[in-house]
Order: C-alpha cells, then structure tokens, then sequence
C-alpha cells in the first residue's frame, strides 16, 4: 500500500465554540482533494493541524510520512500552504520576497518562478501593497509553487478572485498535478474549482467528516428523480434517500445511491418518471449539509 | 543555527535598519545637547531616554505584533522552522535590532558623561536608568510575543513611560546616589549595583518566560 502524502486519524480539537471530532482522512501521492465545507466547518483549522500552526487535541497527524507537530520543521521543507488570510510585506516588493523564499528553500526553481511571474502579469518591483487582491493572492501562490513543494496545502485560494484570475490560478494547479508525485489539498466554498481539479472530495460540516470520496463516483451516485405521482400511489423507497419534495403531483427524490432499479420500482407503483437529473456538486453539497443537519437535530 | 532561522534573522535587521540608524542618530544627538549642561537629567537627557524608549516601542510593535496582526507570520511560518525556532530567530533579531542602538547610545552617555560637566558621580545612575530602559523592553517584547491584544499593548507601554519618572526619582533617593553622585568619580556601590543588576537580569527572565510561553502556544497562528 501506498504512503500517504498525509493522514488524519481520530483527530479532535476542542476550542470554546466549536470542535473537530474524530476527523480521519488521508491522501495518497499524485491526488487532489478538495476540502469543501459551509463556514465554520473546520476546514481551515483542520489544513493549519496539518501544517503543525495548531495542535490537535488527540489523534496521529502524519505529513510525508511524519509526525505533525513534531516534524514540523523537517515537513515544512516539501509542504507548501497558501491561505486567503496570509499575508506578505505590503511594504517590500515580489523580488524581495522571491529573495527571501528562494534564500531559505532550496528546492526553489528561479526560471519556473520567472515563468510564473510573466503568466500571472506581475510585476518583480511592485510593492505587494500597490497590487490588486489577485495579483496578492498569485504573488502569494508564485512563492510556494516555485518551491515546487511536494504537497500543496491551500485553504480557499481563490476566494475573492475575478473569473480570469480564478482561471489562471487553477490552470497553473491543474499543471503542478500532471506531476503525479505532487498532491494538493485544496479548501474552498466554491464548489465549481472543486470539482474541476479535484479527484478526492471530503466534505466537512461542523467539525466532523461527513463524506470522503472519489469525485467522480461520487458524483455519479447522486441523482434527483422528478416523479409524477398520481393521486393514492405510494412513491417507492430509494436507496440513499437525502430528501422528498412534493408539489401537488409532482414529487423530487434526491438520491446518494442512484440505481436504475428504482424507476423500475415506480412504474411497477404506476409512478411515471419525468425526468432522471445529474446534479451538480453545489447541489450535493447543500443536500448532503442539510441532510445531516436534519439527522442530527433529529 | 539552520538556514531558514538565519534568514529570518537577517530578514528581520533588515526590515528595522532604518529604525536602528535613525535612532543611532538622534540618541547621538542627545548626547551631544548632554554635554551642553552639567545637570544630570537635562534635554539631552530627556531626549535620549525618549529616542530610546520609541525604539522599544517600534521594535516590538514594528517587528512582533503588526507582523503577526496583519497575518504575515502566516507565510513566515510556512518556512522549514519549528515554533521554537521562528521565536527565538524573532527574539534575537529584535533583541540586535534594540540591544545594538542601545549599547550604542549607552556608551555615547558615558561618553557625553565623561567629557561634559555633569559629574562623573552620575555614571551609576544613568546606567541604572539604560538598565530599565531595557528591563522595559523585555517586558514589552514579552508582552508582545504572547498577545495581540490593543488593550494589553497600551498598559504596557503606558505604565513603562510613566514608570522612568518614577525610577528617575527613586534613583536620586538611592543612598549612595545621594552620597556619590555630585562627586567628580563614579562610586559603584552594593546598592546601586543590586539594583542594576537586578533590573536587567529580571528584564532577561520575563523575556525568556515570554519567549518559552510563545513557543509552548498549542495554537501557534
């Protein structure tokens, strides 16, 4: 069995308001997981225990195959993390930081750096405090993608960036993955990049791991059925059932565990099926949130 | 001292140079508007007590705490340090960017002392008073490293300014002080040393218990 570039096993952290509980997840080498959660969720808390900036309460963290925060300056060297929230010297330009980073790693790539500040239209002498909130964020992500670190960590890059800028920032994702020893986990609200880039899902809500997945099967077991339901017919129990919405004749079932047996069943029922939906991960997002939501407040 | 621990090190000197430079500056000033009168706290010496005393303040606010605040420790703690290393490359680049302008200007006071009017008696006082000057500092790095609280800042800073009036006075009513300070030699003697000593070593342990407290943090960001 492969190593894992990280993994979480019963990991808890217990703050005043909030706690992760029992959180387990783990990603092999050359994957992309996308870490998707409302706010509150736990993502960022549970990216800053992998990076070793807060400790768990409980619970085996291992990084490139070491312990976190023991190794973390050992680790440190091959992860690179990005968050919406860091922040360079406003008052010192990109070149000064390209110094700086490029002086404390040695893995730092001078000519990919370069090619990165041409796609990204920086530029090396501008103060990071005269540039846009984009040209911050890309500015921040050519420092880490230069180091050409092993595992990138970004919690919610791309949050305030315009669709060209979001474009151009997961284009230059999407290539560090062709690189299949390299791996990325990636937090965001936005469903859409998630499910562009990503091949692992692991959606969070209120502290724990509802659901740990590949995105394309996982993707592929979501349905929402609209029936036609004519009046004393009983709509057959689907496998995977998150939700039932009716609306006088009309009834939408939404399914985690699609299978064609289940229009089978409704015709046998005299239920005529309408239509078959494919849904978006936005949409199993917000099922899947709301679903539990409800199961526990049951 | 690993390679990382050294950049940031030189990366710190090299955010507060102009801070140092300044200072050095306007504390030789100081100095010299000393030697302009034979009291032993004059303008000079006024001045040279508050070109000190905003070094501290910038040093620790400048380099500790809006660093921290506006998130930059951040992508600082994404380079290959542990959480002990990054606070003492943090301690000991602040402790060169304060501690180099102060030995500096402390030896421009015995200087300034030496070569004006103001008797050299006076030489264990103004020690003392640049001893508290930096058991100040320890305070307020120590303060700084382990909150980013305004409210925590502001008490700090301002229970150490007025604090100088106070040791100002209590260092005239130190015995040998009194005894000694008028006379043409600098006499060294227990009390006044205890107290030096004493202030500066006091300094040295809030900084490391602050420093160690730092370092400990379970949630270091």
């Amino acid at each position: 069995m492969t190593e894992p570039v990280f993994s979480l096993s019963g990991v808890a952290k217990r703050y005043r308001y909030f706690q992760l509980t029992d959180l387990s997840l783990r990603l092999d080498p050359g994957q992309v997981m996308g870490l998707v959660g409302p706010n509150g969720a736990g993502k960022s808390t549970t990216l800053r225990i992998l990076m070793g900036m807060v400790q768990q309460d409980r619970g085996d963290v291992r990084v490139l195959g070491q312990s976190m925060p023991a190794a973390e300056a050992a680790v440190k060297r091959d992860v690179g993390y990005v968050s919406d929230d860091m922040r360079l010297y406003g008052s010192q330009t990109l070149a000064w930081h390209m110094r700086l980073v490029s002086g404390v790693h040695d893995t730092w790539d001078a000519a990919y750096a370069e090619q990165l500040v041409g796609r990204f239209l920086l530029h090396r002498d501008q103060p990071i405090r005269l540039m846009s909130h984009g040209e911050r964020v890309k500015a921040t992500l050519l420092l880490v993608l230069a180091r050409r670190p092993r595992l990138l960590v970004l919690d919610e890059p791309t949050t305030g960036l315009d669709p060209v800028a979001r474009h151009e920032v997961l284009t230059e994702l999407m290539a560090v993955v062709r690189d299949e020893t390299r791996s990325i986990l990636f937090s965001s609200h936005n469903t859409q990049d998630v499910e562009r880039i990503c091949d692992r899902i692991a959606f969070l809500d209120r502290g724990r791991v509802i659901e740990d997945s590949d995105t394309a099967a996982y993707l592929d077991r979501w349905r929402r059925v609209h029936l036609d339901v004519p009046p004393g017919a009983t709509v057959p129990r689907a496998d995977g059932l998150i939700d039932t919405v009716q609306d006088g004749r009309l009834v939408a079932v939404t399914t985690s565990a699609y299978a064609p047996a289940f229009e089978a069943s409704c015709a046998h029922a005299g239920i005529a099926v309408r239509d078959v939906q494919r849904m978006t991960l936005e949409e199993i997002f917000v099922a899947t949130v709301m679903h539990h939501r409800q199961e526990r407040a049951a | 001292m690993s390679t990382a621990v050294r950049h940031l090190i030189v990366k710190d000197l090299s955010l507060m140079r102009w801070w140092m430079v300044g200072t050095i500056g306007g504390g030789l000033v100081a100095a010299w508007l000393m030697t302009l009168s034979a009291q032993p706290i004059s303008a000079g010496g006024v001045l040279m007590l508050c070109t000190l005393i905003i070094l501290n303040i910038f040093m620790v606010m400048g380099g500790v705490v809006t660093e921290r605040k506006e998130h930059v420790t951040l992508f600082l703690f994404t380079f290959p340090v542990s959480r002990r290393q990054y606070v003492a490359a943090k301690v000991v680049a602040n402790a060169i960017a304060f501690g180099l302008p102060w030995l500096v200007l402390s030896l421009a006071v015995v200087a300034a002392i030496r070569l004006s009017a103001i008797p050299d008696g006076y030489l264990p006082l103004w020690t003392s008073l640049l001893g508290f000057v930096f058991f100040y500092y320890c305070v307020l790095l120590a303060v700084g490293l382990n909150t980013e609280a305004n409210g925590w800042h502001a008490t700090t800073i301002t229970i150490g300014n007025i604090s100088v009036n106070f040791f100002i006075m209590l260092l005239f009513g130190v015995p040998s002080v009194q005894r000694f300070g008028s006379g043409p030699t600098a006499v060294w003697a227990p009390d006044i040393l205890i107290l030096t000593v004493g202030e500066m070593a006091l300094g040295v342990i809030v900084l490391v218990v602050g420093a160690v407290t730092r370092a400990r943090r379970a949630d270091f960001i």
